[in-house]
């Protein structure tokens, strides 16, 4: 008696992958969201730098607003630009 | 001038007073008076007021004698009535003919209102207060000294009263201003001894209301007649009431006319009623209680609580529609309370003993006329007992109900759904019929459902709360409710056999029953997280029954209240599958020779907690397919990487032996162990040797081999064991040998479905 597979189903979850356990600005895990959402995943991404740091996509945005003329990664104060892969 | 006709003043009066005065009389009997005579008085009123100085006092004292005596002589004719009623009959024909005329006598009087001399005393009450010491002695001689003593009184009364009348007249004439306060009446005349506008005022009511004269018949009656019979007539009037009450028919309009001479008789303008409450009212009152205090005991104790209920509630309608006939509007309200009272709380506690036994049996026509009685006694303290009531009962009926059918619904949740549900509407119909769905009873039921729904004496849950120092476990004891509701729930929205046997709309019923019982659950939380692992099997092994009513249900749960954060996961769950289908078709036309592929990526926060990853040797053809699904999920999300979930994933495997073809549905780790065969099919492998194989952690690999040997629904298993009397997967040894059954074969109806074990696996660490 052979067994063949006729169909699979695959389950998985996704993690982020990034350099910290935890966001450099609002210190939650990244696993978790930033402080104003409530469900983590799609809904509160992450984003990365050309710096290679990575935070919360809202903590960053708030701290970019912050900042009136030089753009900075809060973490190595090089100037800020999102890295789009 | 005319004085030159020459009279002295006191002739005038004494000339022409005694002609009128046999008109008064003939108009104070109800004799026949010629135009001629009725204008004659006018005048003669007048003559006598503008010729002589005293002449308005002098009328007003004769007028007063001449009533006074009429009033004798009429209370004479009343008194010498020996039976109630015809007693009662002679006063109304007595007193309606003196009321009459007090409309008529007063007119030709109207000269005497501009008399200082006679101006009304403000209160008749005074005075004759003084005389209603005297009583209601009935015998003739004692009346007519009354009469004649109080006829004294009455006489020095009016004489001081005028003077004091005339005193503030002056004051308000020297004023210009009409002030006096003391009485409309009052006013009325002040004025019109300073102006000649009187009439204009006083036309605009009934032109007599006011009159000197009228008030002083009112009074003098009431002074003369109704102080000394009045006790003769109210009992009189309430023997009457009695005797109807005892079914005797009597002319109730002897009681009717009674009670209009007592509010007719008020000359005090502010309170009209004030006799008539003193009086007939408080009479009426004692009367109608001292009646039902003898009969509603005599009636409790022949006929039983029960019969007596009904005789109270019949009565005190019956009440309500006598007082209509005998009452003022205004002695309603305190009638009611009187009754309530005599009928309802002096018998309360033993009418509330009954209630129990009532709502025991289910009586409810019984238990709506308790309801309604209890209902007008002040305060709710009836009722508040009557609620108690009906809480103990919900509460021990309820709890009983579900121990004596402890076996079966512990075991059953459409069993113990469907029990829970036919109690509440049991009680709930209970509610609705004897208590009309009163807001209060319906507190008392919910938390009495409250109770039975909690309760932990028929199933509990041990839900670890912490673990002590000592490393002993507590536990706190929890309802197994919410579990049984979610597994209810699970089994209508999954494809099973009670699913496809409901319509749509019963399904809809069926859910919408548990939240109703949902309601009642303390620890939603719990329902909450049973859904969850439930809602994940059924999306991810896609066996719900019908995917549109899955989320109509999340709508419903938020509808109910259910925590926000909850059901906006279940919300993210569904969005999860949608968007993992379409990652599927990017990724078959992405790479064609992944047909027999699914993948569904999940949100790690939104679903049902996993327990700890569990590594697994995946058979070759599957672990080819990994690397591709990871390259290809990198390319759509940076940044992101894939954990497996396997003992989540599963799939349907095909095979053929002698009897047949077979698909079956496993999860992956049994499609792992049946991989072991794959090279070497008629082998015996150890426990030990699979384990290898496999590379599954030791309880999930026995929980996966006790799986295929000893799967429940059927009775050829797929895998042999020696030996193979293993009772329990803990007994597996290193050395077990596992083989194939050849002879496996599985009837065509029976599906060999997956053991998921969903519980064991997604069984959220509470």
């Amino acid at each position: 008696m052979k067994v063949t597979i006729k169909s699979w189903t695959g389950v998985a979850t996704w993690r982020w992958i990034a350099n910290d356990e935890n966001c450099g600005i609002c210190r939650m895990s990244f696993e978790s969201t930033c402080p104003e959402c409530a469900l983590p995943g799609d809904d509160c991404p992450l984003v990365w730098g050309v710096c290679s740091h990575c935070f919360h996509m809202h903590c960053i945005v708030k701290w970019l607003n912050l900042q009136p003329l030089n753009k900075q990664c809060p973490m190595c104060r090089q100037s800020w630009k999102f890295n789009v892969h | 001038m005319l004085r030159a006709i020459g009279k002295r003043d006191r002739d005038i009066f004494e000339e022409v007073w005694p002609d009128k005065r046999r008109i008064v009389l003939k108009l104070l009997r109800q004799d026949t008076v010629s135009q001629r005579e009725w204008q004659d008085l006018f005048f003669g009123v007048h003559f006598v007021c503008l010729w002589d100085e005293k002449g308005a006092a002098k009328i007003y004292d004769c007028l007063q004698q001449d009533i006074v005596e009429f009033i004798v002589q009429a209370q004479s004719q009343v008194q010498a009535q020996r039976g109630e009623q015809a007693l009662l009959a002679t006063y109304i024909v007595e007193w309606r003919k003196f009321f009459t005329q007090s409309n008529y006598l007063p007119l030709p009087f109207r000269q005497l209102e501009q008399s200082p001399q006679v101006k009304p005393s403000s209160s008749g009450s005074s005075s004759s207060a003084s005389v209603s010491a005297s009583g209601a002695s009935t015998s003739a001689a004692a009346a007519a000294a009354a009469s004649s003593c109080s006829g004294q009184a009455g006489k020095s009364g009016a004489s001081t009263s005028a003077a004091a009348g005339a005193s503030t007249s002056a004051a308000a004439a020297a004023a210009s201003t009409s002030a006096s306060t003391s009485s409309a009446a009052a006013a009325a005349a002040a004025s019109g001894s300073g102006s000649s506008s009187s009439s204009t005022s006083a036309s605009k009511k009934n032109p007599t209301e006011d009159s000197p004269v009228r008030k002083l018949m009112l009074d003098s009656w009431n002074k003369h007649i109704f102080h000394d019979i009045k006790h003769r007539l109210q009992e009189s009037a309430m023997k009457i009431v009695h005797a109807e009450r005892n079914g005797d028919a009597y002319d109730a309009q002897l009681v009717v006319g009674v009670r209009e001479s007592y509010v007719n008789l008020s000359s005090n303008a502010e309170d009209k009623l004030e006799i008539y409450r003193e009086n007939f009212e408080m009479a009426y009152l004692k009367a109608t209680a001292e009646f039902y205090r003898l009969k509603s005991a005599e009636q409790q104790q022949e006929n039983g609580v029960l019969a007596y209920m009904k005789y109270a509630d019949s009565k005190l309608r019956e009440e309500e529609v006598r007082a209509k006939r005998y009452l003022e509007p205004s002695s309603f309200s305190i009638l009611t309370y009187t009754l309530v009272n005599v009928l309802i709380v002096d018998h309360l506690n033993s009418i509330i003993a009954e209630c129990p036994a009532l709502i025991r049996d289910y009586e409810t026509e019984r238990l709506n006329l308790m309801f309604r009685l209890m209902d007008r006694v002040m305060h709710g303290v009836g009722v508040e007992a009557m609620m108690g009531d009906l809480q103990r009962h919900i509460m021990s009926a309820g709890l009983a109900d579900m121990l004596s059918a402890s076996e079966v619904i512990t075991q059953d949740s459409e069993k113990y759904v469907e029990r829970l549900l036919e109690l509440f509407n049991k009680f709930s119909d209970l509610v609705r019929n004897a208590f009309n769905d009163d807001p209060r009873f319906l507190t008392a039921r919910d938390i009495a459902f409250k109770t039975v729904v909690n309760d932990t004496s028929v199933f509990k849950m041990e839900l670890p709360t912490s673990i002590a120092n000592r490393g002993v476990k507590y536990t706190a004891p929890e309802s197994k409710c919410p579990e049984l509701l979610a597994n209810y729930c699970d089994m209508l929205l999954r494809r099973t056999p009670l699913s496809k046997r409901l319509t749509s709309e019963q399904i809809d019923a069926r859910l919408r029953d548990v939240l109703l019982v949902l309601k009642y659950v303390n620890n939603k939380d719990v329902f909450m997280r049973y859904h969850k692992v439930h809602l994940t099997r059924r999306l991810i092994l896609g066996t719900s029954a019908d995917s549109e009513k899955e989320e109509d249900i999340v709508e419903w749960l938020r509808e109910v209240g259910m925590p926000a954060d909850y059901v906006n996961r279940l919300a993210r769950m569904f969005q999860d599958i949608k968007v993992s289908e379409d990652l599927n078709t990017q990724f078959r036309t992405s790479i064609s020779r992944h047909d027999a592929i699914n993948i569904k990526i999940l949100n790690a926060g939104a679903w049902a907690r996993c327990s700890e990853r569990v590594s697994v040797s995946l058979p070759i053809e599957l672990e080819d397919y990994i690397p591709d699904v990871e390259e290809f999920y990198k390319k759509k999300h940076s940044g992101r990487k894939l954990q497996w979930y396997h003992h989540m994933s599963n799939g349907t495997i095909t095979f053929v032996n002698n009897f047949g073809r077979y698909d079956l549905d496993v999860t992956t780790f049994q499609m792992a162990v049946l991989f072991a065969w794959n090279q070497r099919q008629h082998d015996k492998i150890s426990y030990e040797n699979l384990r290898l194989a496999t590379e599954l952690p030791d309880p999930e690999l026995r929980r996966t081999l006790w799986s295929l040997v000893a799967f429940p629904k059927i009775k050829k298993q797929i895998l042999l064991m020696e030996p193979a009397a293993i009772s329990s997967p803990k007994d597996f040894a290193e050395n077990t040998m596992f083989y194939i059954n050849q002879e496996f074969a599985i009837g065509q109806n029976v599906k060999f479905a997956a053991s998921w074990k969903a519980e064991s696996h997604l069984a959220p660490a509470i």
